[in-house]
């Protein structure tokens, strides 16, 4: 059926008409964005992000365009001042990066929720995970991931200015991580070590440039104060633990707390003759009866009244992992969680006594507390 | 079952190739893009959610993926490659030359400096060779991601050659280094990283395969033999890096007699450790691919499997089992027994700069060549003199001929008067007259000659004297000559003690 002549393509009507309409649509293609606020944020946003892939995982990138197939222009070269890298006991006030890591074998949402909960800008928070390749650590990573898309696509005063998910490249000594089996004292050292080579891989690779402040916090650890990162860096230490205390329900059925975490400690003079008899290859736990260290333990020194001093202070030989704040200057000049046994320490205790070496102080707060989940 | 977000860089990238590309791109970009969103959702999404539409903050990496192999190339393995700098911008053109040769695909190989307390031009120069590089337009040039980290340490210790090897400055010399490269890798290392290689700027020939070439032994730790080339006043070449060494008893037992913080520094008589170290058993005709467990390793340019960095392996700046830097980086990597190989027979040759000792002796034999040659210049002034004065002897000579001669025309005038004289005795008595001539003409020969002897025996002694005193010359530069040589000698003795 053929049209009329009037309405064909080639009548003038028709082309004037889709002259108006082509620039009325490039018009509304490029003319600017009704929400400049809006633009000016992702401006800034893309701005601080790295224009390529290949960058410091505690920033995020410009994704590649997908049309270019693949094909990109060379990565520029990027200036890092690390001379102006602070730490400071204001790091909001300073606009200091901290760097959350995690190793993660079990997925509390408990812990996710804390961590949405920490009142430090989470445009200046990255988080680090490593999880091992174990179905248990499978099941962790999908629940991480459906709570990382939350997230980060949720409010954006929420979202975290990045986030690394590593999985692991060596199988953990055991599979279970049940608390009676976790705790015998032959699996300790081979456990420990290999959490000690999970840290250091997590650490070595999402470090970066940029970061300020590095705070070690285990995934079963479900409640903290919101301004923990604040707190912790007021004190300005080097590196600084909170007393890691749990839970539960006592026997009058009335609720608790009890100590978690024997890592934190300072050293006796018993246990200081005790390693020099001690073989290179022994290694000497804490929180084990048949040990008797006499060291003393930062978890028995808490006062747990409400008109406790959170702010009290004292230097430490050795320290827990489960919440710690470490000036990212110590972990750069080297000081890692030994797999192997330093002086007769391990993981975070060998940790502490590196930073030492190296001339670092370690501190803890006795009274300020974090809450480990109670199996 | 996973998700895997399509962040996983590097595993599937292809050569990095140029696209022109402007800087408004991504200015331009959000404002379509958020237009079209509010098109497309009708404002139902608002524009907050545009960045996230175009910047990943997700990052999802297997560790295993980057375990390293013996064909990393063929497997798209990325290298990253640490160089710290100081005051080396003399160097950056050799090292760039490097860069250029690399055999390695370029674009997997990430590069990472620190630039530290540098007084020169080290940081503007190595910008801009960096920008050179990757807007090169060979798509086969760029490399990787490019990381320049600018950090001082308020370094006191000098890096000239003589203050840098001097034996009491090495401990805290050596813990500073350590600092600088532990910062550099921690701020460099990323989940993708397969292996990390460590390179000196002032490497002076290296085969352009070496990264694929240590690469193949598949070892944790591996570095090549480091030499360097000598003038050949000083023996033409001489092992460099002492810190490639195996463990020995005598060290072991002199370490457990030092103090906590005591650094045992290879290469310095202070400690005599009776090591065998990779740099003395070189055969340049030996297998290059020969293989030599060693425990302590030197940093000129070592090879590592990224692992062995993320398990925590580091360079000590404190004293670690009593080494510091790379050997405490040797003995840690052995503690988490991870493989720590040297391949004696596989050099790269360092950068000569002569030592403080070295300039003084060349400007001792410069010194020396000079007076050689004006006591060379003095011999050929002598000799014209001595030439002079006997061209004037050989005058005087012939004076003395001449006027011997005149004695003896004399003397024949005087026998011709006389024989005239006898003649008209002979007649008198011939026979003694006979008896008398022959016996004087005999006697006036033998005067003649007897002088003429002598005058040729002075010629002589003249004629040797320059000979002497030139013989005399060459030996005492002969002397003086060995002389040096023992001093060389010397210094390298000292140098490799």
């Amino acid at each position: 059926m053929a049209l009329p002549r009037s309405i064909r393509r080639t009548n003038p009507i028709t082309l004037v008409l889709a002259a108006v309409l082509s620039f009325g649509f490039l018009v509304f293609l490029f003319a600017p964005s009704s929400n400049p606020g809006a633009v000016l944020n992702a401006k800034r946003k893309i701005a601080n992000a790295a224009a390529h892939p290949l960058s410091p995982p505690t920033a995020p990138f410009v994704k590649p365009d997908a049309s270019l197939n693949g094909l990109s222009k060379p990565p520029p070269v990027v200036h890092y001042h690390l001379n102006n890298v602070t730490t400071t006991a204001d790091p909001v006030g300073n606009q200091e990066t901290v760097l959350i890591l995690t190793p993660l074998a079990r997925f509390y949402q408990g812990y996710w929720n804390n961590l949405l909960a920490l009142s430090y800008p989470h445009s200046l928070i990255a988080l680090g995970f490593i999880i091992p390749k174990t179905k248990e650590g499978n099941a962790a990573t999908v629940a991480l991931q459906a709570a990382i898309a939350t997230t980060q696509q949720g409010p954006e005063g929420k979202r975290f200015a990045s986030v690394t998910i590593l999985r692991q490249d060596f199988d953990p000594p055991i599979s279970s991580q049940d608390e009676s089996e976790r705790h015998k004292k032959d699996n300790q050292k081979a456990r420990r070590a290999a959490m000690s080579r999970a840290r250091n891989s997590l650490l070595f690779t999402t470090l970066g440039p940029s970061t300020s402040w590095v705070l070690w916090l285990d995934a079963d650890i479900i409640e903290t104060p919101p301004t923990l990162i604040q707190d912790l860096a007021f004190h300005d230490k080097p590196v600084l633990v909170p007393n890691c205390f749990q839970r539960f329900t006592n026997e009058e059925n009335k609720p608790d707390t009890r100590p978690y975490d024997y890592n934190s400690w300072q050293d006796s003079q018993v246990a200081a003759d005790m390693a020099r008899d001690m073989g290179p290859e022994e290694i000497i736990f804490e929180g084990y009866a048949d040990i008797a260290t006499y060291r003393t333990l930062m978890a028995m020194t808490a006062d747990r009244s409400e008109s406790r001093n959170q702010q009290a202070i004292i230097p430490l030989d050795g320290v827990g992992g489960t919440a710690l704040l470490v000036k990212a200057e110590v972990h750069r000049d080297g000081a890692m969680f030994p797999p192997f046994p330093f002086y007769h320490l391990i993981e975070t205790e060998g940790f502490a006594k590196m930073a030492r070496r190296l001339g670092w102080g370690c501190f803890g707060l006795p009274n300020y507390f974090v809450y480990h989940y109670n199996e | 079952m996973l998700t895997e977000p399509s962040s996983r860089i590097g595993s599937s990238r292809g050569p990095s190739q140029l696209y022109d590309e402007g800087d408004s791109f991504y200015y331009v970009f959000p404002s379509i893009r958020s237009t079209f969103m509010a098109i497309l959702t009708l404002g139902l999404i608002s524009s907050s959610d545009v960045e996230q539409l175009q910047l990943e903050t997700v990052r999802y990496y297997d560790l295993s993926d980057s375990g390293g192999t013996a064909r990393g190339w063929e497997h798209e393995e990325r290298v990253l490659m640490c160089a710290p700098l100081r005051d080396a911008e003399s160097h950056l053109p050799m090292f760039f030359s490097h860069l250029h040769n690399f055999t390695y695909p370029h674009h997997l190989v990430d590069l990472a400096f620190l630039v530290s307390d540098s007084k020169d031009n080290t940081l503007q120069l190595l910008s801009q060779m960096l920008t050179d590089l990757q807007n090169d337009p060979d798509p086969k040039q760029p490399f990787g991601e490019i990381s320049v980290i600018e950090k001082d340490f308020g370094q006191k210790v000098n890096q000239d050659v003589e203050s840098r090897h001097g034996f009491a400055a090495q401990a805290s010399r050596r813990k500073l280094m350590a600092q600088a490269r532990n910062w550099l890798l921690s701020a460099a290392l990323r989940p993708t990283h397969s292996w990390v290689y460590w390179r000196d700027a002032d490497v002076e020939t290296a085969p352009f395969t070496i990264l694929e070439d240590l690469m193949r032994h598949n070892k944790d730790v591996i570095v090549p033999n480091v030499w360097r080339p000598l003038p050949d006043w000083l023996g033409g070449e001489q092992p460099y890096d002492l810190n490639s060494w195996q463990e020995s008893e005598t060290a072991l037992a002199l370490a457990d007699t030092l103090d906590e913080d005591a650094v045992i520094v290879e290469g310095y008589a202070e400690y005599a450790t009776w090591r065998p170290h990779l740099a003395y058993l070189r055969d340049p005709y030996g297998d290059p691919d020969m293989e030599m467990e060693i425990d302590g390793v030197g940093g000129v340019s070592i090879l590592a499997k990224a692992k062995v960095f993320r398990s925590g392996v580091h360079f000590p700046a404190f004293s670690f089992e009593k080494h510091a830097e790379t050997e405490g980086f040797g003995k840690m990597a052995k503690r988490m027994q991870f493989s720590v190989v040297g391949l004696p027979h596989y050099t790269v040759w360092h950068l000569y700069e002569p030592s403080v000792d070295d300039i003084r002796h060349m400007e001792e034999m410069e010194q020396e060549r000079r007076n050689r040659e004006n006591e060379e210049k003095e011999r050929v002034e002598r000799m014209k003199k001595i030439k002079e004065e006997f061209n004037d002897q050989g005058s005087q000579w012939e004076k003395d001929k001449n006027a011997i001669d005149g004695i003896s025309q004399k003397e024949d005038q005087i026998r011709k008067e006389h024989d005239a004289a006898m003649a008209a005795q002979e007649e008198k008595g011939p026979a003694a007259q006979a008896g008398k001539e022959p016996a004087e003409g005999a006697a006036s020969k033998n005067s003649k000659a007897s002088k003429e002897s002598k005058d040729l025996k002075g010629l002589k002694d003249i004629k040797d004297a320059p000979d002497a005193t030139e013989g005399k010359g060459t030996k005492n530069a002969n002397t003086e000559g060995t002389a040096n040589d023992g001093k060389a000698e010397e210094a390298k003795v000292v140098k490799i003690t």
